[in-house]
């Protein structure tokens, strides 16, 4: 990519002057060492994407066992961004407006589970939601709802590892929305409620949408938790795993290749879905 | 002041505590149609003030009435206000006509037949002029017309008192000497009494009917615009309101609604609002404006002063020319006339009795 | 400058320091020449044994260090042939695996070693459903009551899974008990299966499972109470695998027929250690190794039955004889 100095350089060739203002020696030496961290990304997606013939492609896709795991990957994924979303969103709102004794020590527990080994968070919810747990033996004696094996345990293990992102992110989102917006639209006549959804939550969307999307994607990808709650019905990475046990990497890799052309897809949709979102709020 | 029985809004004895900050028995009062300046230094507290009338803090002591009704007990929304603060508040995420409409009350407030089309959205942008811009995001205006969105929005819900938190601060002085104007004028017409707060005294010169200086949570003067600013109440707030001439006196002689105060070398004659004894010492408060530049008349007049022009200082359309005539003292004059003027001069200036204030300190 | 202006760039620096002089010695000594690492991976259920025995050779052969890895025995020989990981010694839970996985072209073993015996058996807890009735005559009615919650790894990845079904197959002939294995994995259906018996341990102390398919050097290696199966049925004696074929799994890999549990070693063709795994073998399969095998819960194998003898290190030969009815 042309560096900053040359278009700078071509620009006085033309006889206008280069902009003295911009730093384009920072904004090269940024480019430059993030280059290194896309490449870092994209390398070895596209070198496991060239390693799949087309004919074993879609092969996999054919196979409705593996159809079917994407799809029940999507769908918890999709159960679990949206409990993250229902409970995690009002949390992020008291953390971002009020203050409390321990404030500090709820913000450092919803950063725990990123720190907990997975398997070690999939025992710790077997222990609770299984059909001896403390949550799980009353539910299933009132309700019948089950965890193991089902896709509720699917969603709570993927719920687990993915919530603290959006927690996070729409706090974030919160905190940069001027609480004195808040306070005239209460001297208007909204009341609380009326104002955090008609102003606060809009105004806060952008930041609330990159923490769902964050959390969608991280269940997606969740394997350790999921795989002690629920082995069957076969999740997107419990296949994948399978698939490499029955035959080999070819078939373990073009699954993956499959999940990843899914998920580029939703997130693509989702970040446009975002970007609609105010962009000139800060002006 | 609290006992006013016919005033619009009112506030007695309002007190509060906010962290280490004190708001200490306020009272206010503001007539219908009128405007009242709350001015002070920054950390004076005239924000809180706002905010509590407002309903945003609750206070420890105190009651606020609103059009006759009592609103201490009553949340921000129920209280019929419009606020206006710095940069206008509009919502970046909704078009001006939408913002407009948000302020619209259901069931409509029981004053809104008397608001330009009865308080229906559409008529308020007309009325403000800024119809053409309904679909606009708040972005795209400028400040004016930022302003003017405000008001409409802060109007749609028919309010019985308007509140603004230094809205110009954040504006060139221009925009302001605008915004100020317009903001008078549509004030005026729209006939709701409105308390605003600022620390800019051209702010206060501009828009205020009455005044009420703040210090550290405590109300230091009330009274008309004139009177704040002709007679302060000591010299702190004779500095803020932008007094040049502070002189350290004694008083010489009382004679009733006058007093002759020694000031250095001179005596002046001073009209006092009330007899002061002799040999107390007095602070005098004197406008440059005041100080008038006096022509070669014969025949002794109050207060007249010999000096030298030990200054000239050129402030756009004026010239300050500072006198040691004994003391020193500044005076205005317009730029064509100090072109008379240099440095070593002899000068003579006169000051009416009246324009000088003796202050306790 | 006052005292505490230059106190935070010269702390910061500091620690900078500290920590890349901390660093330092191993990012070097990942370059200089390291002591020898044998690099086992092994299934999970020889981890207990294999802590005891890899303890042993380090002491015996000094300046080594074994570092093992364990999983299913299918996911550990396809980390060598699939993913192409440096491995000197694979042991597996079934001797099949190495055969079926890594004698393939390219071949990546060219014999293997059986090194103890295994039973399958079921294990469960006081909390167990009909934990106090169960016993080694009534089990497989027991197991097939309805509420009765079984766990088993798949028998598609696995080769306790499959191992499992087998001897259900087994059983239900042995007891002339039509319908037995039906009924028993009626019990334990998808929702209860793992890719390994080892993962659902938890689940069966936690008490979502009632009964785990397991193999009897578990049970005693974790003191879980385990049911007596007869050896006719529980894959145990290689004596009896003519009478073991009858027991068939249907797979996603086809039909298997039961074979002995019979967990089997071997070297890595073109290991960069191969006198040292030669020496392993040769510890596990001698009396002491042995007896660490049967110390938790192994049946021993003796003797030692090795297939393709020809292709092993002569030293090797020696210890063993060739497989019977190979």
């Amino acid at each position: 990519m042309m560096g900053g100095l040359e278009l700078n350089a071509a620009r006085q060739a033309r006889g206008g002057g280069g902009d003295p203002s911009r730093p384009y020696g920072l904004y090269l030496v940024c480019w430059f060492l993030g280059s290194i961290l896309v490449a870092f990304f994209t390398v070895p997606l596209i070198a496991l994407t060239l390693s799949q013939s087309w004919t074993n492609f879609v092969g996999i896709a054919r196979m409705a066992d593996v159809r079917a795991a994407i799809g029940l990957s999507l769908e918890g994924a999709l159960l679990s961004a949206t409990l993250a979303a229902v409970i995690g969103v009002p949390l992020a709102y008291v953390l971002a407006r009020t203050e409390f004794p321990g404030k500090g020590v709820v913000a450092a527990l919803i950063d725990l589970p990123l720190a907990v080994p997975h398997t070690v968070a999939g025992i710790a919810l077997l222990m609770v939601f299984g059909r001896q747990g403390v949550v799980g033996a009353p539910l299933q004696a009132l309700t019948g709802l089950r965890f193991w094996g089902t896709l509720g345990g699917i969603v709570v293990a993927m719920l687990f590892v993915s919530a603290p992102y959006t927690v996070n992110a729409a706090r974030i989102g919160f905190e940069a929305v001027d609480p004195r917006l808040e306070k005239i639209a209460r001297t208007l006549g909204l009341g609380p409620w009326r104002t955090f959804w008609r102003i606060t939550l809009p105004l806060a969307r952008r930041g609330v949408l990159t923490g769902v999307t964050l959390t969608y994607a991280r269940s997606i990808s969740e394997f350790g938790a999921v795989v002690i709650l629920v082995y069957y019905p076969m999740t997107a990475p419990v296949m994948i795993y399978e698939l490499f046990l029955r035959f080999g990497l070819d078939q373990a890799a073009g699954t993956a290749v499959l999940l990843l052309a899914v998920s580029l897809a939703l997130f693509l949709i989702l970040r446009a879905l975002a970007r609609s979102a105010p962009e000139r709020e800060n002006r | 002041m609290s006992g006013a029985p016919n005033a619009a809004v009112a506030v007695e004895a309002l007190t509060l505590t906010l962290g280490a900050f004190r708001l200490d028995a306020i009272d206010l009062a503001v007539g219908a149609g009128e405007i009242l300046v709350v001015l002070g230094p920054n950390g004076a507290g005239k924000s809180v003030t706002l905010e509590t009338i407002a309903g945003f803090h609750r206070p420890d002591r105190g009651r606020v009435r609103i059009g006759g009704r009592e609103v201490t007990a009553l949340p921000p929304e129920r209280r019929n206000i419009g606020f206006v603060v710095q940069s206008f508040g509009l919502f970046p995420h909704l078009t001006v006509e939408a913002n407009v409409a948000l302020g619209r009350r259901r069931p409509a407030g029981r004053h809104s037949a008397a608001l330009p089309g009865g308080g229906e959205p559409n008529a308020l942008l007309h009325y403000f002029g800024v119809a053409h811009l309904a679909r606009r995001l708040p972005a795209d205006l400028s400040p004016g017309e930022k302003q003017r969105v405000a008001l409409a929005r802060a109007l749609a819900g028919a309010p019985e008192l308007f509140l603004f938190d230094e809205p110009f601060s954040a504006l060139d002085t221009e925009t302001r000497t605008q915004l100020r104007g317009e903001l008078k004028s549509f004030l005026r017409q729209l006939n709701i009494p409105a308390i605003f707060v600022t620390h800019d005294r051209a702010d206060a010169h501009t828009l205020a009917d009455r005044i009420v200086v703040l210090r550290q949570g405590r109300i230091v003067q009330t009274g008309t615009a004139a009177a704040v600013f002709a007679r302060p109440a000591d010299s702190a707030i004779a500095r803020f309101v932008g007094v040049d001439n502070i002189l350290d006196g004694r008083v010489a002689e009382s004679l009733g609604a006058m007093a002759n105060i020694a000031v250095g070398p001179r005596t002046l004659r001073a009209a006092a609002s009330s007899a002061i004894a002799a040999g107390t010492p007095v602070r005098l408060a004197i406008r440059a404006e005041e100080v008038a530049i006096a022509g070669a008349a014969a025949g002794p007049e109050l207060n007249r002063l010999d000096g030298t022009v030990t200054g000239l200082q050129p402030q756009g359309p004026l010239v300050s020319v500072a006198i040691d005539c004994g003391f020193a003292l500044k005076a205005y004059v317009l730029t064509p006339q100090a072109r008379v003027l240099a440095i070593g001069d002899a000068i003579s200036v006169t000051i009416a009795p009246d324009a000088i204030h003796p202050m306790q300190s | 400058m006052r005292p505490t202006q230059w106190l935070r760039p010269v702390a910061a620096g500091s620690i900078t320091a500290g920590l890349i002089a901390a660093a330092l010695p191993a990012l070097l000594t990942a370059q200089a020449a390291e002591p020898a690492v044998l690099t086992v991976f092994a299934a999970g259920t020889l981890a207990v044994p294999f802590k005891t025995i890899n303890a042993l050779f380090e002491s015996q052969n000094a300046g080594v260090t074994v570092q093992a890895q364990y999983g299913g025995s299918v996911k550990m020989a396809k980390q060598i042939t699939e993913l192409h990981q440096d491995a000197d010694i694979l042991a597996v839970a079934d001797y099949n695996v190495i055969p079926k996985y890594m004698f393939a072209a390219p071949a990546h073993a060219s014999w293997y070693a059986g090194i103890a015996r295994n039973a399958i058996t079921f294990v469960y807890t006081d909390k167990s459903k009909f934990a106090g009735e169960i016993d080694a005559g009534n089990w497989y009615k027991v197991l097939a009551r309805p509420g009765v919650e079984i766990g088993r790894s798949n028998p598609d990845t696995d080769p306790s899974g499959y191992q499992t079904v087998q001897m259900l197959d087994l059983a239900e002939k042995f007891y002339n008990a039509p319908g037995l294995e039906q009924g028993i994995l009626a019990n334990a259906p998808q929702k209860n299966m793992r890719d390994t018996e080892t993962a659902l341990i938890s689940a069966l102390q936690l008490g979502e499972i009632d009964y785990l398919a397991i193999y009897r050097s578990d049970a005693l290696q974790r003191h879980l109470k385990f049911i007596d199966l007869p050896a006719k049925i529980d894959l145990s004696e290689p004596a009896q695998a003519a009478s073991y074929k009858q027991g068939v799994a249907h797979t996603k890999n086809g039909d298997l027929t039961a074979t002995p549990i019979v967990y089997a070693i071997t070297t890595v063709n073109g290991s960069q250690n191969a006198a040292l795994a030669e020496n392993y073998v040769a510890l596990v399969l001698s009396p002491p190794g042995q007896a660490v095998m049967k110390d938790n819960g192994f049946g021993d194998f003796h003797p030692a039955y090795a297939e393709n003898v020809a292709a092993m290190p002569v030293d090797l030969q020696k210890l063993v004889r060739p497989w019977p009815g190979s």
